[in-house]
This record gives structure tokens, sequence and C-alpha cells, in this order.
């Protein structure tokens, strides 16, 4: 078992007590909860939350076990918020009912899923009507109740799953009075694609190739995680050459997506030019993956063990490339903040609080522009990390303005870390040889994407399998936070607070 | 009209040997301005893909690529486009959205199946929430091959189907 992982076992009625204890504390992040289905082995359901300790590379793991013909627990969510999704979609997946948790609807399924079918369980199955009659969509087998607000002058805009623009579908319903949204409901899932389940179908190794089509601009940050989750349960160590390549991927793929982020706000604000420029270079950069990798997303090189290629051996072309682009880069943040009919959209919009980031766990750039300092990074060094010297970029003014900056200074940040790691050399080969996978064990893995921190916690059963694969992406945290941002706004500047935000559906959907 | 000749040219799913990143721009603008007037407009339909392949679509439109020098443009409505461009396995949850975006669609609506999850679920094949490709839910007239297809690749392929279109017509 990985040493920086306290799992504490403990009885059902005192595991909330526990939980509650950790998270008042103030010394603590929620950062995952979820189930395992272990009736074959141990004739239960277990639930697991994840915490990890802000000061220390420690994660304490608080687990408890819940029997099947007793699958009631007590609801966190009332005293721990972040935990509410989490609480619906272990219902959605398991079965497994929080009790006095506030809003009991299905997350996951939408209405024509059957109820009481929960497909994480491992004796599972669905007839091929209802899967027919699921896809059809006409029969409604739960009805799922939009929130109403009532009073004068309140008027309800839906949008979606279909949207105008070339992205990914989801289902939002404003209730807003005059231009003025008073609140927004999202509804997701659209993507949905049974990855966790998928998962469990397939061999450790196959699941590289899964892992990095989650989300695909962080493919190569999803398929770190899982790599990583894997070898730490199976006690691999790789190369410091390994990790060397897996950094310098990491941070080339924050790099793309950042200046992407940074380009696709200005679509927000109608700023053509600064749309197009930040596509021109994200461009280039996707075109220099390819150049680098093979990839233009960076698929195709984390293997459990190592990697395939070792990209140090185009250190000129990383060099050029990332000189290239700084020029271009700092001409196009320029240009931005001497854009005043930009920058203006950007100030006091969107505000996101700290208090309700931390209550609601948001991670990533939305939370670091919220005034939390928190990078995985950081707080849970791996790779080539704990030799870098950097800090997380925070910003307290908690607008769409310091979403940007936090990224305008993380890009910055990434080039010196990739320029850092080209000033030396490592050793050891690219990968480890692994051939099988131990049995009845489990560990965690995680990195900080583009987005925020992505967690990979992976079990084999006694065959070396995957038992479960749990992941939980940074969208999936920060999608309840979009409407607390937009609260307030006029409609008109929802595009651009989702922008600020750029989360992924298919990686909350799974 | 359009969507018989297609029909006739295209028995069954049929992949294009497309060379990548091989776009003359000259050369496409000949080829294509006869076939569509110099206007071709497409709805990308996203029905659970992993993004990547939405990503290259939308870098059709960036400069680099810059789609609308050839009269081809990606629109908002379904209502004002002459072809859907599907990518992902279609999962369950968007099937119905995928059929009604179908609909709202005039004649010829052409269909193309982008990237390897539209063809036949690509890595989530098996998967109970997915469909086998976007031809097991709406028929597809052509299908881009690709994890994701690059835009120099989509763009070829699209340019391709309008040649075979027109080849058909003469
Ligand atoms: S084909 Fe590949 S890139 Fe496209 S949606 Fe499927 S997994 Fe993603």
């Amino acid at each position: 078992m990985p040493e920086n992982e306290r799992y504490i076992e403990l009885e059902a009625n005192r595991f909330r007590d526990h939980c509650i204890a950790l998270y008042n504390s103030g010394r603590y992040y929620p950062r995952l909860m979820f189930a395992a289905d272990l009736r074959q082995s141990n004739d239960c359901f277990r639930i697991y939350m994840v915490f990890s300790e802000k000061e220390k590379d420690i994660f304490h793991i608080p687990f408890f076990d819940l029997k099947e013909n007793a699958p009631v627990y007590k609801s966190l969510t009332p005293d721990i918020p972040a935990v509410h999704w989490y609480e619906r979609e272990i219902r959605d997946m398991f079965g497994l009912i929080p009790e006095g948790h506030p809003d009991l609807r299905r997350l996951v399924f939408h209405d024509s899923f059957p109820s009481d079918s929960y497909p994480l369980r491992k004796d599972w199955t669905i007839s091929r009507t209802d899967l027919n009659e699921w896809g059809e969509g006409l029969i409604k087998k739960e009805a799922y109740k939009f929130m109403e607000v009532e009073g004068e002058g309140v008027h309800e805009i839906p949008v979606g799953p279909v949207h105008a623009g070339i992205i990914e579908p989801g289902h939002f319903r404003f209730s807003t009075v005059g231009e003025t949204i008073f609140f927004l409901e999202p509804r997701l899932f659209y993507t949905h694609k049974g990855i966790e389940k998928h998962f469990e179908g397939m061999s450790f190794f196959d699941g590289v190739r899964l892992a990095e089509r989650v989300s695909g601009t962080s493919s190569f940050s999803h398929s770190a995680a899982y790599c990583m989750a894997v070898e730490r349960m199976a006690d691999i160590e790789i190369s410091e050459k390994a990790a060397a390549v897996r950094t310098m991927l990491l941070e080339l793929e924050r790099l793309y997506n950042h200046i992407g982020d940074i380009g696709n706000m200005c679509a927000g604000t109608g700023v053509a030019i600064g749309n197009t420029y930040g596509a021109v270079i994200k461009e280039d950069l996707l075109q220099f993956n390819k150049r680098l990798t093979g990839s233009r997303y960076l698929r195709g090189i984390n293997i459990i063990g190592g990697v395939t290629s070792d990209v140090f051996l185009k250190a000129d072309d990383i060099l050029n490339t990332i000189d290239a682009v700084t020029v271009e880069y700092k001409k196009f943040m320029k240009m931005l903040l001497g854009t005043i009919s930009h920058i203006e959209r950007l100030e006091n919009t969107g505000k996101l609080s700290k208090d309700i980031a931390l209550r609601l766990g948001v991670t990533g750039v939305a939370a670091r522009a919220s005034g939390i300092n928190d990078d995985i990074r950081k707080a849970h060094p791996h790779f080539l990390y704990d030799d870098l010297d950097f800090e997380p970029h925070t910003s307290g003014k908690c607008d769409v303005y310091a979403r940007m900056m936090v990224r305008a200074e993380e890009v910055e940040c990434s080039i010196s870390i990739i320029n850092a790691l080209l000033e030396n050399s490592y050793n050891g080969d690219l990968s480890s040889s692994v051939k099988t996978i131990p049995a009845g064990s489990s560990a965690l893995g995680y990195t900080e994407t583009p987005r925020g921190s992505v967690f990979y916690w992976v079990m084999s059963d006694s065959k070396g399998m995957p038992h479960r694969v749990k992941l939980r992406s940074p969208s999936f945290c920060n999608w309840p936070a979009v409407p607390f941002a937009v609260h307030g706004e006029i409609v008109p500047d929802f595009p651009l607070c989702n922008k600020s935000f750029n989360l992924s559906y298919s990686g909350s959907d799974m | 009209m359009l969507k018989k000749i297609l029909k006739n040219i295209f028995t069954g799913n049929r992949t294009l040997d497309v060379k990548e990143d091989n776009v003359s721009p000259v050369q496409l603008k000949k080829k294509m301005d006869p076939v569509f007037g110099r206007s071709l407009r497409i709805r990308q339909v996203d029905a659970g893909s992993c993004n990547a392949c939405e990503w290259e679509c939308t870098a059709l439109t960036n400069p680099v690529y810059d789609i609308q020098r050839y009269g081809i443009d990606l629109v908002a409505s379904p209502r004002h486009a002459d072809l859907l461009l599907v990518t992902g396995p279609v999962s369950r949850q968007m099937e119905l959205a995928l059929r009604q975006t179908l609909d709202a669609t005039p004649e010829p609506k052409i269909v193309v199946a982008c990237g390897d999850c539209a063809i036949d679920g690509g890595i989530y094949k098996g998967s109970y929430a997915v469909n086998k490709g976007v031809d097991s839910v709406i028929p597809v007239d052509l299908v881009i091959p690709g994890c994701p297809p690059e835009p120099g690749r989509i763009m070829e392929a699209l340019v391709q189907m309008m040649e075979d279109i027109r080849q058909g017509r003469s």
C-alpha cells in the first residue's frame, strides 16, 4: 500500500462523525467519495472518503461497510456540502441511499433509465428493451423535476443539450428576472458513457487507452494519473527518465489548454482577434505535440510502468517551439490586457467567493482564482514536481478576470518548468516491464490537469484484473460552482463565465 | 436529390483514403465550387465524444485551416445545415437529441460520422451506455476515421465527398 494513503476502517455510525471532525478542523480538503461492491469477498458494499492533508503529503481515507439488506447511511452533505454530487452518484451507480441528503433526484441517469437499476453493482444486468427505451428517451421511468423559481416577472429559459457553438452537450435552465440570472440549474450527463464500468471489462494495461479518452484535452493528465494509480498499486517505481517525460508532457498539456482557454474567453466578449490569436498559438502547440509524440493530444505515450518515447531526444524542437510560443504569447497577452472592452467585461463578472468555492470543493484554476492555494503538484508531489521550484498562482479577485490571470501566470510557470526540465539529463529506462498486477490491492493516482486535480482509485480483484476503477475529474467538482458564479449576472455573460471555467462534460459525465 | 446521389455512391459506409495535412487550397477550391456553389453549411453534433473530436472540428475554422475559404462554414442551427458532422459513439442519453437534430435538418441531410467512436463506438464499444456508432441510430453517408481525425483529414474527406458527388452527377 502506498505510503501516503492512510486507510481507517470505521463503524457506519462513526464514519460520519469522523469525516465531519476532519472537515471542521480546517486542515483537510475533501477530495472524493466513492463506493465499491465487495459483496463477493466481504459480503458488503464499502464507501470511502478521501481527504488530503493541507500541510502534508498524506491522504486520510476513512471507510465503512454497508450490508446489501440495509443500504442506507446518514448523508454527509448537510455538513460537508462538497460531497453532494458524490452521494447522488453513489446512489445512481450502487443504490446506496444517503439519508437526509437535501436533493435525492437522480444525477447521472435521465428519465428513461429504469428505476432501481444500479450499473456498478457486480450482478447488474439490463434487458435489451430497457436499453432501447433508455436510448429512445420517450418513456419517463423516473421523472426529473427541475427546480422552479416562482415570483413576479420570473422567466425561464431552457438551453441545450445541443448548443449553437461547437461544444459538448448539456442542458441549462435559467430562471431570469429581466436580463438577470436569478437561478441556473444545469442538467448534465448527456455524454455518460459508462466509463467506470467499461474499465472493469478490460485489463489494467488496456485501460490506459480508455483513460486517455475520458476527456480529450486532458488525455495526458488522465492517463498519467491512471498509470500512477496502477503503478502504486503494483509497487512499481518508474524511472527518473519516465518521470521527467511525464512532467514535461503534463506541462505541455497545460500550456496548450491555458493559451487556448484564454483565447476562447475572447469569444465570450466578442474580441474576435483575441480568439483567433489564441487559436493560432494553440494550433502551433498541437502541431508541435504531434511532432513530439505522434499525437496532437499527447496520446500513446503513457503505459503502465513508464512511457513509450523519450521526448528529450527532441530537445532542440522543444526549445525552439517554446521560445517562439513565448514571444507570441507575450504579444497576445499584451494585446488582451490593452483591450479595454475585453478587460471591462471580465472584471467583477462571474464572482465565485472563496467561501463557496471551499464548501463546494472546487479545484484547479477556479479554486486558485478564488484564493484557495491548492495545487496537487505542490500538495502531493509526484513525478519530478518535488525537484521543481514553483508556487501555486492564486488571486483573491474571484472573477472571470482572476481566472484568466491565474491561467496566464500558470502559462509562464509551465514555460519555466519546461525550460528547467531541459537543463538536466535523466537516467533510467523509458519503462520497466510489468506483466502482472497483484491481486486484491488498491491505490490512488493523481495529477493536476489544466482544469484541476484528477483522481483515479484502482482496485484489483483476486486475479489481478480491475475490480473497481473510480475516476474523479476536476469538472465533476466544479460544475456545481458555475450556478453560484453566474447568479446575479446577465444572461449574455453566461458564455463568458462558462468559458472562464472551461469544464469538460465528457470528463464529468463519464 | 443530392441525398439520392450520395446514396448511390456510398453503398454502405466507406472509408476514404485521405492523406493527412495535404491540402492544397487552390486545388480544393477548384474542386468544391462547382459542387456546392461555394456553400456548404455544417452543423456539428457531439453525441458523446471525449471532446478531442470537437476541438479538431473547431480547429477547421482557425486561420491555419480556415475552412471558410472554401465556402464551408459551421453553423449554429441544424435548420441552416446541409450536413451533420456527428462525433462520439452516440451515448444513450444523447440518442433522442441526435434524432431530433436530424429531424430539424432540411433535406438533403448528409450525415458524416467523424472519428472512430462515431464509426462503431470506438474505445467505448460494448459499454452499456453507448450505441455502436452513429450508424446504429441514424443513416450515415460518409465516415472519417481517426481518433481524433486531424483537421486536415476532415477537410480532405469533405472535399473528396463533394468531388464524388460531382462525378456522380456527370
Ligand atoms: S474518436 Fe477518439 S477523439 Fe474522437 S471522440 Fe472518440 S475517443 Fe475521442
